[in-house]
C-alpha cells in the first residue's frame, strides 16, 4: 500500500467522523471534548464482529455506528436534559471519553485484549471504499443539515429559550445531533480498525478528540464540506511539511492561528463548497424554465 | 368565555417577591394591555404562564388546562405563543426559514429519512415552505423572505418575529414591548399593525407597552401592575382618570 494512499484513506476516515461533529457542533452549537471515545466503541465493535463472528466488513461498521450511538445516548440524557449549559455538556463529554477509553482497557480482556490491545484483524478498508464511505456521509450529514432538523439546529444554538416557546423539543433534537455524530464516529472507527489492523485504547484518547473538534471549527459552522476539506487539510498538513522536521508542528499551529484570527467562524462558515455549482444549476434551471413559462 | 385565567399567581426571586398574588382574566378574542412602572413584573407574569419560570403560588389555567409545572415547548403547542422585549429572531436564517421554525417545530419525519431525503421529506419540506411563506404574505413581509433575517431593519424584525409567532397557529399571543426602540409615528404604524392582525386571525392577544398611546389605541381593556401587585383593571379611558395608575405612573405631589 502506497504513502499517498494512505494518507488518503486517513482522510477519508477523518471526513466521516467530522461530518457527524459538523451536525453537532457546527449546527448544534454543542462542544464535545470526548468523541474519540465514539470511534472506540464503533472500533471495538466493528472489530470483534470480523475478528471472531467473521462478519461483512460494511454490516460491522454499521453496528458500530450503532454501539457508538447507542453509548452517546448514556451521556446524552443526564447532560442535554432541562437548563443545563453546554459547557456541562462539554465538561462531561471530556470525562466520559476518558472513561470509556479506561475501561476499555481493562474489561473483558480476553475478549478486547485490555491495554495491549486487539491484534491480527483483516486488512478490510481500502481506498475505494472509504471514499465511498466518505462521500455518502457527506451527502447524508448535509440532508439532515437542510432539513428541518438542521434549521432547528441552528435555532436552538441561536436562541434556546426562543424556540423552547415556539414548540421545539430541545432535548430531542440535541440528542438526535449527538446520536447522529456519534454513529458517523462509530463508523470511522470501525474503518480504522480494519485500515491499522491493531488497535489500543490509547490511541482514542484527548488528542484524537481534539483533532476532530479542531477540524470541525475551522472547517467553518453550519458547513459539512467545509469542515470535511478542513481535516483533509489538517491531516494531509504534517505530512506536506515533513521535510521540514519538528517547525512542521510550529507551523501546523500557526495556521490554525492565522485562521481562526482571520476567520473567527471557520473558514466555510455558513457555505457548501458546492455552492458556486449550485447556483450555476439553479441559474441554468431558471434559464431553461423561463421561455417554456412565458409560452 | 375565559381563555386565560391567573388566580393568585405569585413569584419569588429570593427574597424579591416579583409577583404577588396577581389575579386576572383573558377572555377570547380580547385584546388586553399589561402596563405598569419598570419592574412592575409584567415580564414576569408573560415568563410564569409560558413556564420559562416556576412560579411559587397560583394557578394558570389555560383553555380549561392547567399550565403549573409544564415544559414550555408543551405549552406552546396548546397554543401559547409569544414574542420578546429584546428581539430573538434567528439572525442566520432567513425570514421564511425563522417562520418555517414556528410552522413546524417537530418535523413530521425521522431523522433516518431526514438523512436519506426521502420523498415524503421533501414534500413535507415543500408544504411547510408554501404555509410559512402565506404566514410571511399575511403580515406583509414577502419581499424579504430570502433575506438573512439579521439583516433586516428592527421594524421588519419586529413584524418577523410576530409572523413567527402566529405561524405557531396560537390562540393566545402575548407581545412583550413590540414598540420597543420606536418613535412615536412608527408606534401609530405598529398600531395599525396590530389592530390588523387582531382582525385578521381573531386570536386573543395580550400586549405589554410602555408606550401609552399604543396601548390606549389598541386595547380594549387594560390590567395596570405595580410593584408586582394587580392595581386596576379597566377600559383605557378609566385607566388615564383612575388616580391610584396616575399616582403609580407620575408619582405624588408633596402635601
Amino acid at each position: 500500500m502506497g504513502y499517498l494512499e494512505g494518507i488518503s484513506i486517513s482522510i477519508c476516515i477523518n471526513i466521516v467522523c467530522v461530518c457527524g461533529i459538523a451536525i453537532l457542533t457546527g449546527y448544534m452549537g454543542l462542544f464535545s471534548m470526548g468523541h474519540a471515545c465514539f470511534l472506540c466503541l464503533g472500533a471495538y465493535t466493528s472489530a470483534c464482529l470480523t475478528k471472531y463472528l467473521g462478519v461483512n466488513y460494511f454490516l460491522s461498521l454499521l453496528a458500530g455506528g450503532a454501539v457508538a450511538a447507542a453509548g452517546s445516548v448514556v451521556i446524552g440524557i443526564p447532560t442535554l436534559r432541562g437548563k443545563i449549559s453546554g459547557d456541562c455538556f462539554t465538561i462531561a463529554t471530556l470525562g466520559f471519553g476518558e472513561a470509556v477509553r479506561i475501561l476499555m482497557a481493562n474489561i473483558g480482556t480476553n475478549l478486547f485484549g485490555g491495554a495491549t490491545g486487539l491484534s491480527g484483524l483483516e486488512h478490510f478498508t481500502n481506498l475505494k471504499s472509504s471514499v465511498v464511505i466518505a462521500v455518502i456521509a457527506i451527502i447524508l450529514t448535509r440532508n439532515y443539515a437542510r432539513s428541518q432538523h438542521g434549521k432547528i439546529a441552528l435555532a436552538i444554538r441561536d436562541y434556546a429559550d426562543a424556540s423552547e416557546l415556539l414548540g421545539v423539543n430541545i432535548f430531542h433534537e440535541k440528542l438526535k445531533a449527538l446520536m447522529i455524530s456519534a454513529f458517523f464516529c462509530g463508523v470511522g472507527g470501525g474503518m480504522m480498525a480494519h485500515y491499522y489492523v491493531y488497535i489500543v485504547p490509547n490511541i482514542f484518547g484527548n488528542t484524537m478528540s481534539n483533532n476532530l473538534l479542531t477540524s470541525v471549527v475551522l472547517g467553518g459552522v453550519a458547513s459539512i464540506t467545509g469542515p470535511a476539506t478542513a481535516t483533509g487539510m489538517l491531516t494531509a498538513m504534517p505530512e506536506a511539511f515533513r521535510f521540514l522536521d519538528n517547525w512542521r508542528l510550529s507551523i501546523y499551529g500557526l495556521t490554525l492561528l492565522i485562521i481562526m484570527r482571520v476567520r473567527p467562524e471557520g473558514l466555510f462558515a455558513y457555505k457548501e463548497i458546492t455552492a458556486p455549482f449550485t447556483a450555476l444549476y439553479r441559474w441554468i434551471k431558471a434559464k431553461a424554465l423561463k421561455p417554456a413559462a412565458k409560452a | 368565555m375565559a381563555i386565560l385565567e391567573i388566580k393568585n399567581l405569585s413569584v419569588t426571586f429570593g427574597g424579591i417577591k416579583a409577583v404577588q398574588n396577581v389575579t386576572l382574566s383573558v377572555d377570547n378574542g380580547e385584546f388586553v394591555g399589561l402596563i405598569g412602572p419598570n419592574g412592575a413584573g409584567k415580564t414576569t407574569v408573560f415568563n410564569a404562564v409560558t413556564g420559562v419560570i416556576k412560579p411559587s403560588g397560583g394557578e394558570v389555567v389555560f383553555d380549561g388546562q392547567v399550565l403549573n409545572g409544564m415544559r414550555p415547548d408543551k405549552i406552546a403547542h396548546l397554543g401559547i405563543a409569544r414574542t420578546f422585549q429584546n428581539i430573538r429572531i434567528y439572525p442566520k436564517l432567513t425570514a421564511r426559514e425563522n417562520v418555517e421554525i414556528g410552522v413546524a417545530s417537530i418535523p413530521k419525519y425521522d431523522t433516518i429519512s431526514a438523512m436519506l431525503r426521502l420523498p415524503h421529506v421533501r414534500r413535507w419540506d415543500k408544504e411547510v415552505k408554501e404555509i410559512s411563506e402565506k404566514y410571511l404574505g399575511q403580515i406583509g413581509l414577502m419581499e424579504y423572505k430570502d433575506v438573512k433575517a439579521g439583516s433586516l431593519p428592527y421594524g421588519i424584525q419586529r413584524k418577523l418575529e410576530i409572523a413567527r409567532a402566529l405561524a405557531t397557529q396560537p390562540k393566545l399571543l402575548f407581545l412583550d414591548e413590540p414598540a420597543a426602540g420606536m418613535n412615536t409615528a412608527e408606534g401609530l404604524e405598529l398600531v395599525d399593525f396590530l389592530k390588523q392582525v387582531h382582525e385578521m386571525t381573531g386570536i386573543t392577544i395580550i400586549l405589554i407597552e410602555h408606550h401609552l398611546e399604543v396601548v390606549m389605541n389598541v386595547c380594549s381593556r387594560i390590567n395596570v401592575l405595580n410593584l408586582g401587585q394587580l392595581l386596576f383593571t379597566g377600559s383605557p379611558e378609566e385607566v388615564q382618570k383612575n388616580p391610584e395608575v396616575i399616582k403609580a405612573y407620575l408619582g405624588e405631589r408633596r402635601k
